[in-house]
């Protein structure tokens, strides 16, 4: 099964070599995406994740009310769910794109928190109907709203 | 007189995006659908032309955003923001910073000295090179200026031992055997990495740069292999077994061969000369506490070449380690004091991660420098040492192209090598082997705080 986990910087200063010992022992089978701040995704991030291969996609956040953008981790919420209903309009299973609230105190460790998310989530299967994602991310409706140009 | 030495440099792309030091965060809830968009009035047409690399998740904003902040400025609901990019934050280490491997990327990328605009505000002063200040006293001289003043530069150097006198016959004719040498038109050769992926491909790459350069580049035996061989007037062997492994051919056509250290050292020296007496024969050892000791020792049991090889941080091995630079001053002026040190050629490698360090540790005594990680950094490396702990190598070096490979080293020297040219030039230098040893023309922070404050402490 193969996993992308996107997830905001400021839960782990140290996340680069944190993440070294997990990418070692999963290979190809794990792809991490540290972001400056989890209200930077995109609900077409999730979608590539899932066309390029991921089985299962986390959203990992800041625990509420300690974003450094002050509500960047809400957004993310917002921004997952509506990824969520596009890809349960194409007949996917939602619960391939997760949402992780981080618990305080941070930092955490992110190669921690990561294990204890896949001990617990082995059960999702390999995604069978990608290019139905390829499809939605071809006809791009709804997916992006900060980069079509005209700030809509 | 022969041409002049100029690197013909042409733009070359990086494969993956380039990793800068801010990314873009934009709230998108909340926007008014203001008529007149700070987006669209990016004059950089950043937002316009935005686009995702689906493989590593990377943004074009984020890349072609010039920091002008006027978006982040000008929106009326303070919907977009700059943050650190984790990305750049992760490059490297205390030593090899961030800034060090971007402005690496963009010499391999364009051949062009880095350029950063509005003055330098510092610091001036700080560990290792930064320690050290080049004179600039001739700065305003134009005929010298290095890259395009009348005056020509050469940055040549010769490998080898050099005859401290000639001998004459009866006739008039020179007598004495002048001893083999290898003259490169940089002063530098290109040194195996501590680290990384499988080499089979970088080595290739090394090996075309330093062809297009006119250098050598230093290749394990063990890496050896017959897709080398047209590259082997370009190759410095490492020999890790004995001369005898080698095939008598090889030996004959390489003009240069290291062997490591150690009680064979000088009876392999030995062996390989008798098999081709023009080759010059280097001696690699590590930069130590006793290096100034063995220095004298090899160069009177008649070595050519001295390579000493400090880590990847520029520290020498030891309890108590120095850093490259003093290590290899006091090396030169040991073998100035002896008298020998116009007979040995010193070669020194291990931190080297800017043009400027090159200058500097030439200025310390050494003839030449030995260059690794950044030749892995001109193909995109980020120095995160993944490789090292087994780790598959986010830009993927093993798979590298060597043309596009040797194409970039080649950019990052002629970056390097305008440079060396400017700091030359603002010496007052034309020729990078006077510059060797040149000490009273750089100063030294750790010295002048010594003479300046040492006597603050002296009681009565």
């Amino acid at each position: 099964m193969n996993i992308a986990i996107f997830f905001c910087q400021q839960l782990d200063p140290e996340q680069d070599v944190h993440r070294r010992a997990l990418e070692k022992e999963l290979g190809t089978k794990i792809r991490f995406f540290p972001m400056p701040c989890s209200g930077r995704i995109e609900a077409i991030h999730l979608l590539r994740a899932v066309e390029a291969g991921a089985d299962l996609v986390y959203l990992i956040t800041c625990p509420e009310g300690v974003c450094r953008y002050q509500e960047g981790n809400v957004r993310a919420g917002r921004r997952l769910t509506h990824a969520r209903r596009l890809i349960r309009e194409i007949g996917l299973e939602p619960s391939r794109l997760r949402l992780v609230v981080g618990s305080p105190p941070l930092p955490l460790r992110i190669d921690e928190l990561v294990r204890g998310l896949l001990s617990g989530d082995s059960d999702a299967g390999p995604c069978v109907s990608r290019e139905k994602v390829a499809v939605t991310l071809a006809q791009g409706d709804g997916l992006l709203p900060m980069s079509d140009g005209k700030g809509n | 007189m022969p041409p002049k030495y100029h690197i013909r440099t042409a733009t070359v792309p990086n494969r993956f995006p380039a990793i800068t030091r801010s990314g873009v965060i934009a709230w998108e809830e909340g926007c008014l659908k203001c008529p007149r968009c700070v987006k669209r009035e990016c004059v950089y047409k950043v937002y316009e032309k935005s686009g995702l690399d689906p493989r590593h998740m990377t943004e074009s904003l984020d890349h072609s955003c010039k920091d002008c902040f006027r978006c982040v400025q000008n929106c009326p609901m303070r919907l977009i923001h700059k943050s650190l990019d984790p990305k750049y934050k992760a490059l490297g280490d205390d030593y090899w910073t961030p800034e060090i491997v971007t402005k690496l990327w963009y010499q391999a990328e364009t051949g062009r000295i880095p350029v950063s605009g509005a003055g330098y505000g510092g610091s001036f002063s700080g560990p290792g090179f930064d320690a050290m200040w080049t004179d600039m006293s001739e700065i305003v001289r134009p005929t010298r200026d290095g890259i395009h003043g009348r005056e020509y530069i050469s940055t040549l150097v010769e490998l080898g031992r050099k005859p401290m006198a000639l001998a004459f016959d009866t006739a008039g004719g020179i007598s004495s055997v002048s001893p083999p040498r290898v003259e490169i038109p940089l002063p530098v050769v290109f040194d195996p990495p501590p680290w990384s992926p499988p080499r089979r491909r970088i080595n290739k790459a090394f090996l075309q740069g330093a062809k297009a350069l006119g250098t050598l580049a230093i290749i394990s035996q063990e890496d050896w292999d017959p897709d080398l061989e047209p590259y082997v007037d370009h190759t410095a062997l490492l020999l890790g077994q004995g001369p005898h492994t080698l095939q008598p051919w090889l030996v004959q056509s390489l003009r240069l061969v290291e062997v490591p250290e150690g009680a064979h050292a000088l009876a392999w020296q030995e062996t390989l000369k008798e098999i081709n007496p023009d080759l010059v024969v280097s001696i690699r050892l590590p930069l130590s506490p006793k290096a100034a000791e063995r220095a004298l020792a090899l160069a009177r049991a008649g070595v050519e070449i001295l390579h000493f090889c400090a880590n990847e941080l520029g520290m020498e091995e030891g309890d108590a380690p120095l850093f490259i630079k003093e290590r290899i001053k006091e090396i030169h002026l040991s073998l100035v004091e002896a008298g020998m040190r116009d007979q040995v050629t010193l070669l020194a490698g291990g931190g080297i991660a800017m043009a400027e360090h090159l200058a500097k540790l030439i200025i310390c005594g050494a003839d030449a420098v030995a260059v690794d990680i950044p030749l892995l950094v001109a193909m995109e490396c980020r120095v995160c040492r993944r490789c090292a702990e087994g780790v598959a190598c986010p830009v993927e070096l093993e798979e590298v192209d060597p043309t596009w490979g040797g194409a970039r080293i080649r950019n990052l020297m002629a970056g390097w090598h305008s440079q060396l040219l400017e700091v030359m030039g603002a010496m007052g230098m034309r020729d990078v082997r006077r510059m060797r040893g040149e000490m009273g023309r750089a100063m030294f922070f750790e010295e002048m705080e010594k003479d300046l404050f040492a006597s603050l402490g002296k009681r009565g």
